[in-house]
């Protein structure tokens, strides 16, 4: 595993590392020089000397010495040693291949062997199992064991998505440490330990979490597999692709599996990015992949035409694209979703110039953010450099729900002592173990002294402010950002609510208020939508009206929409894990996917697309590739400026300071009409429209739902209600009602997600804030 | 056992503990005291009273033999089968109190009144072969018979107000 001293540094502001005592000692005969502080085993790696370890984790915390596997001889020092928990020294004289320390190696293997079952044939670990490479490679050859080994039934489910087999397990703890000290959520634990030591939960109920995936990436042998990986490859018949995931907007670094042309599995990066995940990735993010294969996914491209409805070829589809786009007097709109990578974006407003009149307008859904932009220019910072913050404060939104792998950043900071604030009108997870300012919904300013507060005091602070909460409201946004000013230590880090809003933002695409504006005056003639839904969208059913009246249309989308049905010419996308690209994510961080499987073979990227489409236009741009358009549009945007597709590699690097503007100047602030309840609208990754789509998340997926405090429902009548019908000038939807003393009365949780609930169609354009009525569902609306 | 009621029996204790992962063992052996085992919500109270997770504390229960995660008799009847006991006649003793009860080797009989098992060394060799119930003294050397006075003698007490084990 790799080693966080030899991490990439934080590339926002405020990374210094001081200069470093470097000791010199000998390994094996071989002189090396290695940091004071550093473990042996990291000294011995960097100068190429593998010690076998299992236990041993450097993101976990401390080592703990569990597995005896790194017992070295150290001259000088009584007995062997264990090299992950001994910090190199000056002139140390160590090794790691005298008889002493190769008799332990056999030793250790031998009796961690003691009750393994040894069933690698049927193990999905077998072939990517460092407990069978150790083996082989340090171990004993054969066993002295004639005793009966230790048998359990197996598999035991741990949890719907993560299996357990009993006997294979070494005991090393590294799942156990996960649970307790990273995600905190106390649920693993060493039952009977001893000689019939097993990993269980409390009373065996299933381990329930956002990150309980992860134990599966840290387990060294086949004890924790996942289960809907169960059986399905041997690692010989897999490709494994580094990409990111597009499930949030933090931009985890993932590893995809591909067999038989499908992504079978998503893994964190072997070797993680320390500027991002760490190498943790969310459960949402990493059973997301069955949505690929979902009833929704569109498989092929559809003509409708006079000759009625089907399925035609890509080429064909192009071709009758072009058509459509080409007679110069048309007025064309492009309508960006997500995810859309900022090549697909840049060719889009390159296409722009090319078809219909030359002018059509590209606009993308997603925050407004009028308002945002002194927030956006402030110093930004990377999420490692929440490891070095002393001071952390959190205003708006969720990122626990969010942007899950931040709690680990914060759980981790709060754990070195750092101060972690929360503060908003949400309850979150984090909010037992740190400071919590529950603010009145729709007065976010109120927090701001508690922000004044603690970065004044601190030396390295960071402000984590939601993109959504600080758009509804900018005068806080204002407040807040020259509040930041007074502080310049300080950095911020905007918690993005949508995936390629920052890459778009970056490239001058503005929100699509003025497109719908157009469509409704009957300005536009062809709407060309990229994976945008804007019917399940804010103001959803506006839109759909909107829409209904465009003389045609053409969606390009990976899945179903309510675009789909009304559309004169589908063209199926690929999804992101299939596409080639590059991803901005929340803290400017330009990261590329890369194709790992092609499931379906009649869909296309956008990008590939958009070329295509301008050749046909006959006004082809110059790019063939991703990465041609890169350099382009690289040449052309500031905010890019400098970076290289191929130098981006596969840890990426940090776009420009400032990042693009907004939509235009701020706005004040918005006083919702109306006496209902003030919405607070909350988008969680667990809920998204992906969770509901894979089948793998059926057990953690969260409903799109109303959640009340229980006076408020109480007040409202429906207390005992399962669902209600919420209303806003923008839409009305019965939804599952949740009550919940955490919440705040007076106020509507809004969770939204499922495309099919019609929740987000609820709330406005603006990302303003608004009022919603709630009350009791008539019957034959529950009915429906 | 209310967490209240727990949490008021380690207050005068609790400074006792400077890790205070070690108050755990006194409140499991205290909130076992109640049923005579150690029911889930008992160990969820532990887990409140102490601050770590049920997890945690059912961890270090399954450790040691002599607090019960699953439920067992009024009285538990521990045999000791080391060496000394064990070349005294334990194994004769067993099964003679095994039969009486009624058992086929360890377990609870049906009424539940007793759990009968086996134990390693309890520590009083110069009276094997001997045996413990719950944390009383340990008794031997004991003839069959012995222990089935024992037994008899035990299924006349009234039930304890509390478990000492």
């Amino acid at each position: 595993m790799a080693d966080p001293a030899s991490s990439p540094g934080g590339s926002g502001a405020g990374g210094e590392t001081p200069p470093v005592d470097v000791v010199s000692l000998t390994v094996n005969g071989r002189a090396i020089e290695a940091p004071k502080g550093t473990m042996l085993v990291d000294a011995a790696k960097a100068a190429g000397i593998e010690i076998p370890i299992f236990c041993y984790e450097p993101r976990l915390g401390a080592p703990i010495g569990a597995c005896r596997m790194c017992l070295v001889e150290v001259e000088g020092m009584r007995g062997l040693q264990t090299a992950c928990s001994t910090p190199v020294a000056p002139d140390m004289v160590v090794s790691t291949e005298s008889e002493l320390a190769k008799d332990a190696q056999d030793g250790v293997l031998e009796l961690l062997l003691a009750n393994h079952p040894l069933d690698c044939p049927v193990c999905d670990k077998g072939g990517e199992c460092p407990l069978q490479d150790r083996t082989f490679r340090f171990g004993p050859g054969q066993t002295r064991t004639v005793e009966p080994k230790l048998h359990f039934p197996k598999p035991l489910d741990l949890s719907p998505l993560v299996a357990l087999d009993r006997e294979r397990c070494i005991a090393c703890y590294r799942c156990v440490r996960f649970s307790q000290e990273v995600a905190e959520d106390g649920q693993l634990t060493f039952q009977e330990r001893g000689d019939h030591v097993e990993i269980a939960t409390f009373s065996g109920d299933p381990y329930e979490g956002r990150f309980t995936g992860n134990t599966i990436d840290l387990c060294p042998v086949g004890a924790l597999t996942s289960n809907p990986y169960r059986f399905v490859s041997r690692p010989w018949d897999i490709k494994n692709t580094p990409s990111v995931c597009a499930g949030c907007s933090v931009g985890c670094n993932l590893e995809a599996t591909e067999r038989d042309n499908e992504v079978k599995r998503l893994t964190g990066r072997p070797e993680p990015n320390f500027a991002v995940e760490e190498g943790w990735i969310c459960d949402r993010g990493r059973w997301g992949y069955p949505a690929l294969r979902s009833d929704e996914r569109i498989t092929g491209p559809v003509l409708v035409d006079a000759v009625g409805r089907r399925t035609v070829l890509l080429d064909r589809a192009v071709n009758e694209a072009a058509g459509m786009l080409g007679r110069r007097e048309l007025r064309v709109a492009v309508l960006l979703g997500e995810p859309i990578t900022v090549e697909a974006g840049f060719l889009a407003t390159e296409f722009a110039t090319r078809a219909g009149n030359g002018e059509a307008m590209v606009r993308r859904m997603g925050i407004p953010g009028h308002g945002l932009d002194p927030l956006r220019a402030l110093p930004g910072a990377q999420m490692d450099d929440l490891d070095r913050a002393d001071a952390i404060v959190v205003l708006g939104g969720d990122p626990c729900a969010q942007q899950p792998v931040a709690e680990l950043r914060l759980r981790k900071a709060l754990r070195r002592g750092a101060r972690v604030a929360m503060a908003g009108p949400r309850p979150t997870a984090l909010d037992p173990s740190c400071q919590v300012t529950r603010t009145t919904p729709g007065h976010l300013q109120d927090a701001l002294p508690i922000v004044a507060e603690l970065i004044g005091a601190a030396e390295r602070p960071i402000v984590m402010w939601d993109e959504a909460d600080l758009a509804a409201e900018p005068d806080a946004a204002a407040a807040l950002a020259a509040l930041i000013e007074d502080h310049p230590a300080t950095r911020a880090i905007e918690l993005a609510c949508d995936v390629s809003g920052p890459g778009l933002r970056a490239l001058g695409v503005a929100t699509a208020e003025d497109m719908l504006a157009a469509l409704e005056a009957g300005e536009v003639d062809v709407l060309l939508t990229i994976q945008a839904d804007p019917t399940t969208g804010p103001e959803g059913a506006r839109w759909s009206r909107a829409i209904d009246g465009v003389p045609r249309i053409i969606e390009m989308s990976t899945y179903r929409s309510g675009v789909t049905d009304r559309a004169d010419l589908v063209l199926p996308l690929l999804t992101a894990l299939e596409d080639e690209g590059v991803l901005v994510s929340m803290t400017g961080r330009a990261q590329r996917l890369r194709p790992a499987a092609r499931e379906c073979a009649d869909a296309a990227s956008a990008w590939e697309l958009l070329i295509a489409l301008t050749h046909r236009l006959g006004r082809p741009v110059p790019d063939r590739t991703p990465a041609q358009a890169f350099s382009r549009l690289a040449a052309e945007h500031a905010a890019f400026a400098g970076l290289d597709y191929g130098e981006l590699g596969t840890t990426g690097a940090v776009i420009a300071q400032g990042r693009g503007a907004g939509a235009g100047g701020p706005a004040a602030r918005r006083n919702p009409a109306g006496d209902g309840l003030l919405v607070i609208p909350c988008r969680p990754v667990f809920g998204d429209a992906t969770a509901h789509r894979s089948d793998a998340l059926a057990s953690v997926v969260e409903p799109t739902r109303v959640g009340l405090a229980p006076a408020e429902a109480e007040r409202l009548g429906v207390r005992t209600e399962a669902r209600v019908r919420i209303t806003t000038p923008h839409g009305e939807a019965v939804l599952p009602l949740e009550v919940d003393s955490r919440l705040h009365e007076g106020a509507a949780y809004l969770f939204t997600g499922d495309p099919h609930a019609g929740a987000a169609a609820l709330l406005p354009m603006d990302g303003g804030p608004v009022r919603a009525a709630v009350g009791v569902a008539q019957r034959e609306q529950v009915e429906a | 056992m209310t967490v209240a009621e727990l949490e008021e029996h380690l207050a005068p204790i609790r400074h006792e503990y400077a890790d205070p992962r070690s108050l755990i063992l006194p409140a499991l052996r205290y909130v076992q005291g109640e049923a005579g085992w150690l029911p889930p919500h008992a160990m969820a109270a532990v887990a409140e009273a102490t601050g770590f997770s049920q997890a945690y504390v059912e961890s270090v229960a399954t450790f040691y033999d002599r607090l019960y995660i699953d439920e067992v008799g009024r009285y538990c009847i521990n045999v000791c089968v080391t060496l000394s006991c064990m070349l005294r006649g334990s194994d004769e003793l067993f099964e003679h109190i095994a039969d009486y009860l009624g058992l086929d080797g360890e377990g609870t009989t049906a009424d539940g009144m007793f759990t009968l098992a086996r134990v390693q060394c309890i520590g009083a060799c110069d009276r094997a072969p001997c045996l413990q119930v719950d944390s009383g003294v340990q008794l031997g050397p004991l003839e069959p018979a012995d222990a089935t006075c024992l037994i008899d003698d035990l299924r006349a007490e009234p039930a304890p107000a509390r478990y000492d084990r």
